[in-house]
């Protein structure tokens, strides 16, 4: 199946640099970037899931085991631009423990480590372009070497699609944080709506568990042959 | 939103991958030329930023076809990932991709990192030669999308994302 893939209004997505985020003021280019014609190289892409095997689909344990934090159960929907579902696209995921610590070992704030709680997970979606991933619910924290900036409560999530040019590596938020009214990252979309998609929503839950509903939507339609 | 009486979602917004991306996500999947058919080669390089300042744990991700330039073989995944080290170095070891119809040989890179608001897409060529997505970069840039041969089977390709003598970019 044929797939196009359309320039995005730019309102919708973060530009190159931001004033309150000192780095991407040293990494992103200087010149601008080169349109360039799009040919089956990038309109195809890779099967993934033959190389990334699912990682972990449970990352708050049980009993002696359990993770310290709210429980959360993430309902996740991914589909592409005409709103198909994309059963079989590998979902990654991770994030923070309830205090605000990476598992990573460049994570330097003074938090400490849940030694039941391993933020990392690799999932595929199911047949309605569903994943469901149980955790805690993560922690803020503060950037080193900033005014004052605190990342709110978030997911990481990276995203294949159909083609190359499909993959998303995005960040999702909780609702209600007065943490996202600041956060440079959230507030780099121009756009609320759009800014608004990145926040998941609380659906009500009569388990023992927090669920929350949210949609990645990765680029590309489906090409109609008999258009222009 | 409708267009043409099908709903159109607008795509989610990227975002930076941060410092903290999972070691254990960008290991052992740099090797691409395992059981693969084909002329085995070796890709290294480094990653740096403004005033060649290295970084490290960036994340590459390569796609590319097969040694006979196609791109949808069930036994090789064109597919890798590696993150750089402290030096900003990174190692691919995959097969040379053949060309596929009206393209040169190439492998596209992606970049993803903490302080990058979005993903950069760029390209890896062999030689210089006639290409569209080449040759949709002005001449003078051209070079810097083109590896340096070490040896028969050895490429290296720097990427630098700003400062002088920058990595060209691609907007899709």
């Amino acid at each position: 199946m044929a797939i196009r893939i359309e320039r995005r209004a730019a309102a919708t997505q973060a530009q190159g640099i931001e004033p309150g985020y000192a780095q991407t003021a040293r990494r992103w280019p200087s010149q601008p970037l080169v349109l360039r014609p799009h040919t089956p190289s990038e309109l195809s892409g890779p099967q993934v899931q033959r190389c990334l095997p699912e990682i972990r689909g449970d990352l708050a344990g049980y009993g002696e085991r359990r993770a310290l934090g709210q429980l959360i159960r993430l309902r996740v929907r991914v589909a592409d631009e005409d709103g198909a579902p994309l059963p079989g696209t590998v979902v990654e995921a991770w994030h923070c423990n309830a205090a605000g610590k990476y598992i990573h070992p460049n994570d330097s704030h003074d938090a400490p480590v849940d030694p039941n709680f391993y933020g990392a997970a690799r999932l595929v979606a199911g047949e309605n372009g569903l994943v469901e991933l149980r955790t805690i619910k993560p922690g803020a924290y503060p950037v080193p070497d900033t005014d004052g900036w605190w990342r709110p409560p978030h997911v990481h999530f990276s995203v294949w699609g159909r083609v190359w040019l499909s993959r998303l590596v995005t960040q999702m938020f909780f609702p209600g944080d007065p943490l996202n009214d600041a956060d440079v990252i959230l507030n780099a979309i121009r756009d609320p709506e759009a800014r608004g998609r990145c926040i998941a929503r609380l659906v009500p839950s009569k388990t023992s568990e927090l669920i929350y509903e949210y949609q990645l939507v990765v680029r590309g339609r489906k090409a109609s042959p008999g258009l222009p | 939103m409708t267009r043409r009486g099908v709903s159109h979602l607008v795509p989610t917004a990227e975002m930076t991958l941060g410092p903290f991306f999972p070691r254990e996500f960008a290991e052992g999947v740099n090797d691409l030329a395992k059981g693969a058919q084909g002329e085995a080669i070796e890709i290294t390089g480094r990653v740096v930023e403004l005033d060649g300042r290295p970084l490290d744990n960036l994340v590459l991700e390569i796609w590319q076809a097969d040694g006979a330039g196609r791109l949808d073989n069930p036994d090789f995944s064109g597919w890798g990932r590696a993150a750089t080290d402290a030096q900003g170095s990174y190692r691919f070891r995959t097969i040379r991709p053949g060309a596929i119809a009206g393209r040169a040989p190439h492998i596209n890179f992606l970049v993803l990192y903490s302080g990058l608001m979005r993903q950069l897409q760029t390209v890896m060529f062999f030689d210089s030669s006639d290409d569209p997505v080449l040759h949709s970069v002005e001449q003078a840039r051209r070079s810097r999308l083109v590896a340096v041969r070490i040896n028969a089977n050895s490429y290296r390709f720097d990427i630098r994302l700003r400062g002088g003598d920058e990595t060209p970019f691609f907007d899709d």
